[in-house]
């Protein structure tokens, strides 16, 4: 394993009107890792993640791919990452096997490279069948797989997936699984964020705790639960719901 | 439930306002632009009063089928005047059509133009004052039916538009769509054309404007000329087709919104394709060879021809070119040299359309800028998707004006100058669209909406981008019009001087734009998310 980290986050900031959306995020994330990102709803993990790879411009702060600054030299840097935002929409007036292609034309692939990788990857994900169909008509899980496809069809070095198991049947997941863990096997990397801890410590080797735009706690997984599990660190550090107030009107009978 | 409705509208108009202060500013404009019609209408007011009845029942049904007429187009072409009452938004709450429908409909008639109409045609309505209070009071019905068809005929319009647009059939629609408005103005046109404007006015019109008052369109303003003449079933029958016409738009209107609280969001109707277009695209004269210019070119080709907000551009191009050949020039009586302003006009709506092509994408372009740095690709494929049929559509708009008016010694000047049109504004196109990019609706809202929030970062594009378009238009045509004017020799100067601009604004705007897409790739998805 190499010392150069897969991805360097230094004093990262957004903000947006009133709201400092991201506040000064150190973040270490190191090559060969399985990196987990858990955070509470509107912790600043998807801006983070946003900036993190090219799609939001920092307010300050630097990153790094694999030593390449990503916002100085995205030629250099963009084509070590795959990324599977969350939130966004797709081109969903192409069928699921173009948009693949187009994902792979983009990162400049030759057409025989393409096709193969193409049919691997509908394979693998289990959307033959829907690779003729518009991805308009996709269910949410199979928009997931299908953006998947996009971020692993030119092999990338670093992968960066925000919730990249929302809506995912069990067996496509088992899936997704085995083929992320066989990537960092080989030596790559993957960040992802997740609100579901058994599967961050399931997964996982390494953890980021991010709340109110700042890491709180991040480190080996062992290191960041203590002697406990994920889900007990993670309310002692972000806080319970304050209020814990009955809804009793809920109640039946 | 009227009250709820109608409060949902009020209050996001002024936390709207309370967000962005440019929107009170539109609105006091354009409240003051109504009170300074004010005098203005009270002053035909008492024109119309001083004429007999005749005259004051035509002049109010040409008004009144003018205002039903603009008020059918008008959301069609103009994209989203208002969307906080779009019927899809109450999908979520599992209301009924039976429960929102009074509060739409009431929503529909408290809305600034609504109520301008309103009082406009009731100052003018007014003139009838002068022949007894029972013919004053059939006037106000009528036009106040008249009102209530034209507020519904709006709804129902756009309603119909978006529908159509987004069904399975849409490219087929819009094409029909085109060729029905082109054959029902080609005979306007012949007649206007043969005759000349003055004869067609002292024979026609009388004939039309009779017609007209027997439809929808000037039944209600027709009424009170009835009651003058004391012909009181006259009255009954035409209000009771004003009415009529307003009970059905808005069984027609209910029927939509019907539709629209159940319609499924996904609207691909199952279709399947086995060949990859993307992949393996149809070879095209022109199109693009390298990997990712060729890809965004066979993405945007397949949305030229299936994305209902792009399929409506599509149809809207002909619209300023065809009313300026149809209307305006029979009326002002022009050469028919006039003519060749068609594929120029043409040339500039095309491209000027695409200033804000970029945010068409949506959020989906997030792919593009993960892929690399790729702005010169991006914008290359983006822009020779539209002037792949721009081009021939151009050209051939030109060939016909040329066939039509015989001057074929004026072919190089006015295909040069159209040629150097295009190219310059699609240029100009190119770099607003990632200059001043604005939010546009979503891929798969309806095409006729805007974004809520878009309207005041779209007037600076829209203002700065059509300036700097008509600033450089005139340059390209100047020869062209020195080659009418002074001596044809300027006619292979301008096909010269066209061809040469034309190309090398479309060249220079897209490596312009393809620089500044990638230094300001960071901030592309916040401005059109």
């Amino acid at each position: 394993m190499t010392s150069v980290p897969a991805l360097a986050l230094r004093g990262l900031s957004k903000r947006f009107g009133a709201t400092l959306a991201v506040d000064r995020i150190d973040l270490d994330i190191p090559a060969g890792s399985f990196y987990g990102v858990v955070g509470p709803n509107g912790a600043g993990k998807t801006t983070t993640l946003s900036m993190a790879t090219g799609l939001l411009q920092p307010d300050a702060g630097s990153v790094t791919v694999l030593g390449v600054d990503l916002w100085a030299a995205p030629a250099g840097a963009k084509p070590l990452l795959g990324v599977l935002p969350d939130g966004l929409h797709t081109f969903d007036r192409l069928t699921g096997a173009e948009l693949i292609s187009y994902a792979a034309r983009l990162r400049g692939l030759d057409r025989a490279t393409v096709r193969g990788r193409r049919d691997d990857l509908l394979a693998a994900l289990d959307l033959e069948d829907a690779g003729s169909t518009l991805v308009m008509d996709y269910s949410a899980g199979m928009t997931k797989k299908i953006g998947l496809a996009c971020a692993l069809v030119h092999a990338p070095r670093v992968l960066v997936l925000d919730e990249p198991f929302e809506a995912v049947d069990p067996v496509s997941a088992g899936a997704i699984r085995r083929i992320l863990a066989a990537f960092v096997e080989s030596g790559g990397t993957v960040v992802m964020s997740s609100h579901v801890m058994a599967l961050v410590e399931r997964l996982c080797d390494h953890v980021a705790v991010v709340g109110s735009g700042r890491v709180l706690a991040a480190g080996t997984l062992d290191q960041v639960r203590g002697g406990g599990d994920l889900e007990g660190r993670f309310v002692e550090l972000v806080g319970d719901v304050r209020d814990q107030r009955d809804l009793t009107w809920l109640r039946q009978s | 439930m009227v009250a709820a409705v109608v409060g949902i509208r009020l209050r996001t108009t002024a936390h709207l306002i309370r967000r962005e202060w440019w929107r009170a500013v539109v609105l006091g404009l354009g409240v003051l632009w109504a009170l300074a019609m004010l005098p203005s209408l009270l002053i035909a007011q008492a024109a119309l009063a001083g004429q007999d009845a005749g005259v004051r029942a035509d002049a109010m049904v040409v008004i009144a089928a003018c205002l039903a007429l603009g008020w059918a187009i008008v959301p069609l072409i103009v994209a989203g005047l208002d969307d906080t009452l779009e019927p899809a938004r109450f999908r979520m709450l599992g209301v009924s059509m039976r429960a929102i429908m009074p509060g739409l409909v009431a929503a529909a008639f408290l809305t600034l133009p609504a109520l301008f109409l309103a009082v406009m045609l009731a100052i003018l309505g007014s003139s009838w004052r002068v022949d007894g209070p029972a013919v004053f009071a059939v006037g106000l019905v009528g036009l106040a039916l008249g009102v209530a068809g034209m507020v519904l005929g709006a709804r129902v319009s756009a309603a119909w538009g978006a529908r159509v647009l987004s069904s399975r059939r849409a490219k087929l629609a819009t094409f029909g769509v085109m060729a029905l408005g082109l054959a029902a103005v080609a005979p306007v046109a012949l007649v206007l054309f043969r005759d000349g404007l003055t004869e067609v006015l002292a024979s026609e019109v009388e004939i039309v404007l009779h017609q007209l008052a027997l439809t929808p369109l000037g039944a209600g303003a027709a009424a009170p000329a009835a009651a003058a003449r004391g012909d009181w079933w006259g009255v009954a029958w035409r209000l009771a087709l004003q009415a009529g016409w307003a009970l059905a738009l808005l069984g027609v209107w209910r029927v939509n919104v019907a539709a629209a609280l159940v319609a499924p969001v996904g609207r691909g109707g199952g279709t399947r394709r086995r060949h990859d277009r993307v992949l393996d695209p149809v070879r095209l004269p022109g199109a693009p060879r390298d990997a990712a210019t060729g890809a965004v070119h066979a993405r945007l080709l397949r949305t030229w021809s299936s994305d209902p907000r792009y399929l409506a551009s599509l149809a809207g191009v002909l619209l300023l070119p065809a009313t300026f050949l149809v209307l305006v020039m029979p009326v002002f009586d022009l050469d028919r040299r006039w003519a060749y302003l068609v594929p120029i006009i043409l040339a500039t709506t095309i491209g000027w359309g695409r200033h804000n092509d970029v945010a068409f994408d949506s959020t989906a372009l997030w792919l593009d800028l993960v892929s690399g740095r790729l702005g010169r690709q991006v914008m290359a494929g983006r822009i020779a998707a539209v002037a792949g049929w721009a081009l021939p559509v151009v050209l051939v708009a030109a060939v016909g004006i040329l066939a039509w008016t015989g001057a074929w010694q004026d072919a190089p000047g006015l295909l040069g100058a159209s040629v150097g049109v295009l190219g310059v504004s699609l240029g100009v196109a190119a770099v607003s669209a990632v200059l001043l990019p604005y939010r546009a609706p979503a891929p798969g809202a309806s095409p006729f909406g805007a974004e809520v929030g878009a309207v005041g970062a779209g007037l600076a594009a829209q203002l700065v981008s059509s300036l700097v378009a008509l600033g450089l238009v005139p340059v390209v045509v100047v020869p062209f019009v020195l080659s009418l004017t002074l001596a044809s020799q300027w006619g292979w100067v301008a096909c010269v001087l066209g061809l040469a601009a034309g190309v090398g604004a479309y060249v220079g705007g897209l490596r312009a734009a393809g620089a500044i897409y990638d230094r300001r790739a960071g901030r592309l998805l916040a401005a059109v998310a």
